[in-house]
């Protein structure tokens, strides 16, 4: 207990680690079913695919942060390499942070903005 | 557990900081709509130490903290002489002028060939310190409550102490405190500096709980739930705030029973509490109760 205390306290007071950070692409159909979209995530880290990841897929609404968001989901590994499928099930259309939480190969977390609408999601530009 | 039930009691901590520096200034007779802007101000300076300098994640939190102690206190230095609604307009509005100022924040460096740092209504990405560190979710949910139980044991012994009576007197009928020699304005002052502090020490775990923030997460909706969860877990104790929070978050967010429409029955329960239990479920009747039970 005391070891593991001090071993956190140690992690949280040394310097930055860093490591390339990976990057994702999102795309998404309407299913036909009231806020329910098929979603395919790319993935990749230092311009290559990143295999073999454990994606879980989530979103919250940018204006109403920790109070509202959806249940998460775990994505299913695609036939290509980097590509990740998974079902978004939204309360609602809009403006949502999709939130791809990475574990496996790469512990990370990636923030996409996308509007979904009755055909799909197209990412924000501001 | 699994990672959503971490992910929902760890959203229910983070935001109890929010709610708890908004009844520090309720039971001193002060309703701050605008508590969200020392959370993004926590959010931001935090999130830029350790994104963008290096910083260790305590130091940081320590000097956000300490930023949105400094932030509070300036902005209590003119708007403490407003009372009830004036006082409440006057930290809305600058609660919004912290949010177009996080909009108009474009601050980046360059890391390994990535710019890194706020870029207005883009937001700030990158803030991954508990990843590069490999903290896990689980104990980054300890971390969350270790400190919150730390706040939570700070506030229950200023609420049995000569200044918690003298808070509550100040919030009770200020023109009376004052005749019986209390300097009114100072424990404002400090009470104000004390629940920004607070504010920003939330905002700075959110945004390294988040790794993303953006100008639009600190806008009026998060100053009103905070001030609504203190109204309705109560304002006999600090208890109170975290029941609304648990209330909203963990009962009507974490079971998903009204899925879309828990903002309306949100907002539904908040207008029957306020007319039912205008101090809250846990006021200072209930836990006066309570204490006679079972202390």
């Amino acid at each position: 207990m005391a070891k593991t205390a001090l071993l956190l306290i140690l992690a949280l007071c040394a310097g930055p680690a860093l490591a390339q950070a990976p990057k994702a692409d999102l795309q998404c159909k309407f299913t036909g079913t009231d806020f329910v979209y098929d979603c395919t995530i790319r993935l990749s880290r230092g311009g290559k695919p990143l295999e073999g990841a454990q994606v879980t897929v989530g979103a919250d609404m940018p204006s109403m942060p920790m109070a509202h968001n959806v249940k998460p989901v775990k994505a299913q590994p695609a036939q290509v390499p980097g590509e990740y499928k998974a079902k978004l099930d939204l309360e609602m259309l809009g403006v949502w942070a999709v939130k791809l939480r990475l574990a496996g190969p790469v512990k990370d977390q990636l923030i996409l903005h996308y509007e979904f609408d009755s055909k799909g999601a197209t990412p924000v530009k501001r | 557990m699994d990672d959503y039930a971490i992910g929902v009691l760890t959203n229910v901590g983070l935001i109890s900081f929010l709610a708890l520096s908004a009844y520090l200034l309720l039971i001193a007779g002060e309703m701050s709509f605008g508590q969200q802007a020392f959370f993004g101000v926590g959010a931001y300076a935090g999130g830029m130490l350790t994104a963008m300098y290096g910083w260790p994640l305590p130091l940081a939190a320590l000097a956000a903290m300490a930023l949105g102690a400094l932030a509070q206190f300036l902005v209590g230095l003119p708007t403490l002489r407003l009372r009830g609604l004036y006082f409440a307009m006057a930290t809305l509005a600058a609660a919004e002028m912290a949010r177009i100022l996080f909009a108009l924040l474009h601050f980046q460096r360059q890391l390994e060939g990535e710019p890194v740092g706020p870029d207005g209504t883009q937001g700030f990405r990158g803030i991954r310190w508990v990843f590069e560190h490999g903290v896990e979710p689980a104990e980054y949910l300890g971390i969350v409550y270790a400190l919150l139980i730390v706040a939570l044991a700070l506030f229950l012994l200023v609420e049995r102490s000569r200044l918690g009576a003298t808070l509550r007197g100040v919030g009770e009928d200020a023109e009376l405190a004052a005749s019986l020699g209390v300097d009114v304005n100072r424990v404002k002052l400090g009470v104000a500096a004390a629940a920004g502090a607070l504010a920003a020490l939330g905002g700075v775990l959110y945004a390294h709980h988040n790794t993303y923030i953006e100008p639009r997460n600190f806008d009026i909706m998060l100053g009103v739930h905070s001030l609504a969860y203190a109204l309705i877990g109560g304002l006999g104790t600090a208890l109170g705030p975290l029941l609304g929070v648990v209330l909203d978050i963990g009962a009507l967010e974490g079971s998903r029973v009204f899925q879309g429409y828990r903002m309306i029955v949100f907002g539904g329960l908040v207008a029957l509490l306020l007319i039912w239990r205008p101090r809250g479920l846990l006021d200072e009747k209930a836990v006066q109760w309570l204490r006679r039970r079972f202390c």
